[in-house]
């Protein structure tokens, strides 16, 4: 059961409002009464004046409330305003943060990822002459650089060729015949001696050294680690390179 | 100035009541005055407009002591979230040491 503390202030003002309406109306009726004919509670009419006062006075009172909770209303609505600036401040603190959270995981999963390779690399470090001195052995058969007097119809290729093939130990293993040529030979295959004389082709290019059958037979029998070509230049600049120390780029740890 | 805003809220607060209209209409009546209709007018009229009064009045749709509850419940709200907003605000940022 709602008290009158519960109700708010609008209800009591309009049942007090109608409690005043009813009893003027009654006043007003029973003395319009009371000149024609005798009332038949004498007094009745004083009380309910005096109930008519009564609830003027409140009725006064809670306007006087009402007034001062509509200040206090104001006051309220200021306070709400303020509670949402602050909460959309707080929003764009969240997605700052949010922000600044991402960008650090990230930073700090790359870090993690590098440091991950720098131990991988230290793991399996190697020296800078050894790197240099295959870097040498690798460009010297001039498989990632033409040569320097390389011309547009120079038979020589970065790649051996189908008639190197055929001439190297597997294809000697396998008796594959060799093939005549027209001219696709490479002067490293030339230079290892594995071709025979006939066979050696007459190039202009070809530097006056290198006269036919005067090459010197290949004498090296590993295959990978000595390229034909300029070999004696190149090896000459690796033994340079390996036993100068302060030529090294880079120190391996 | 005080006396001067007592005053005023006093004649607001007699704006509202209803007596003067009754003693008029009383009046009236006791001198058997044709201005008796216009009184119970003016009498209906006044009570119309306090009804309109009351309906557009902000805030009194609680009672005081519910109003005062959810304006100390709004400053509350308000001071943590200032407390909350300064503090993180306020936090240590990554010092970036300088590059020697």
């Amino acid at each position: 059961m709602a008290t009158a503390a519960e109700k708010s202030t609008k209800e009591r003002l309009v049942s007090v409002l109608d409690d005043l309406e009813v009893l003027s109306r009654e006043l007003i009726e029973m003395l319009a009464l009371s000149r024609t004919q005798k009332l038949p509670q004498p007094g009745e009419d004083v009380q309910i004046l005096e109930v008519l006062v009564q609830r003027d006075r409140e009725f006064q009172e809670l306007m006087a409330v009402a007034q001062s909770q509509g200040k206090l209303h104001e006051e309220m609505q200021r306070l709400e305003k303020e509670v949402e600036k602050r909460d959309s401040d707080i929003q764009q603190l969240q997605k700052q943060l949010k922000e600044a959270e991402h960008i650090l995981a990230t930073a700090v999963y790359q870090a993690k990822e590098k440091l991950k390779s720098i131990d991988k690399a230290r793991k399996g470090s190697v020296l800078s002459e050894e790197l240099i001195k295959y870097a040498h052995r690798i460009s010297a058969s001039n498989a990632v650089c033409a040569p320097l007097n390389w011309v547009p119809g120079d038979p020589r290729r970065p790649y051996p060729t189908d008639l190197e093939m055929r001439s190297g130990m597997l294809g000697l293993m396998a008796n594959l015949p060799s093939n005549g040529v027209n001219g696709h030979l490479p002067g490293d295959a030339l230079a290892a001696g594995r071709l025979p004389d006939v066979l050696t082709p007459h190039y202009p290019w070809q530097s006056s050294d290198v006269s036919v059958g005067m090459l010197p037979p290949h004498h090296g029998s590993d295959l990978g680690l000595e390229p034909p070509g300029h070999n004696k230049e190149n090896e000459e600049d690796v033994e340079n390179m390996s036993t100068d120390s302060s030529s090294s780029s880079s120190d391996s740890d | 100035m005080m006396a001067t805003a007592q005053t005023t809220q006093e004649k607001e607060n007699e704006d509202w009541s209803l007596l003067p209209l009754v003693h008029d209409i009383i009046k009236c009546m006791d001198k058997d005055s044709q201005d008796v209709h216009q009184e119970l007018a003016k009498l209906k009229s006044k009570i119309q407009e306090a009804r309109e009064q009351i309906s557009n009045m902000p805030g009194i749709d609680c009672s005081p002591q519910e109003q005062q509850q959810q304006l100390c419940t709004l400053r509350e709200q308000v001071r943590t979230k200032n407390q909350l907003l300064h503090k993180y605000k306020g936090l240590c940022m990554f010092d970036v040491p300088k590059a020697s």
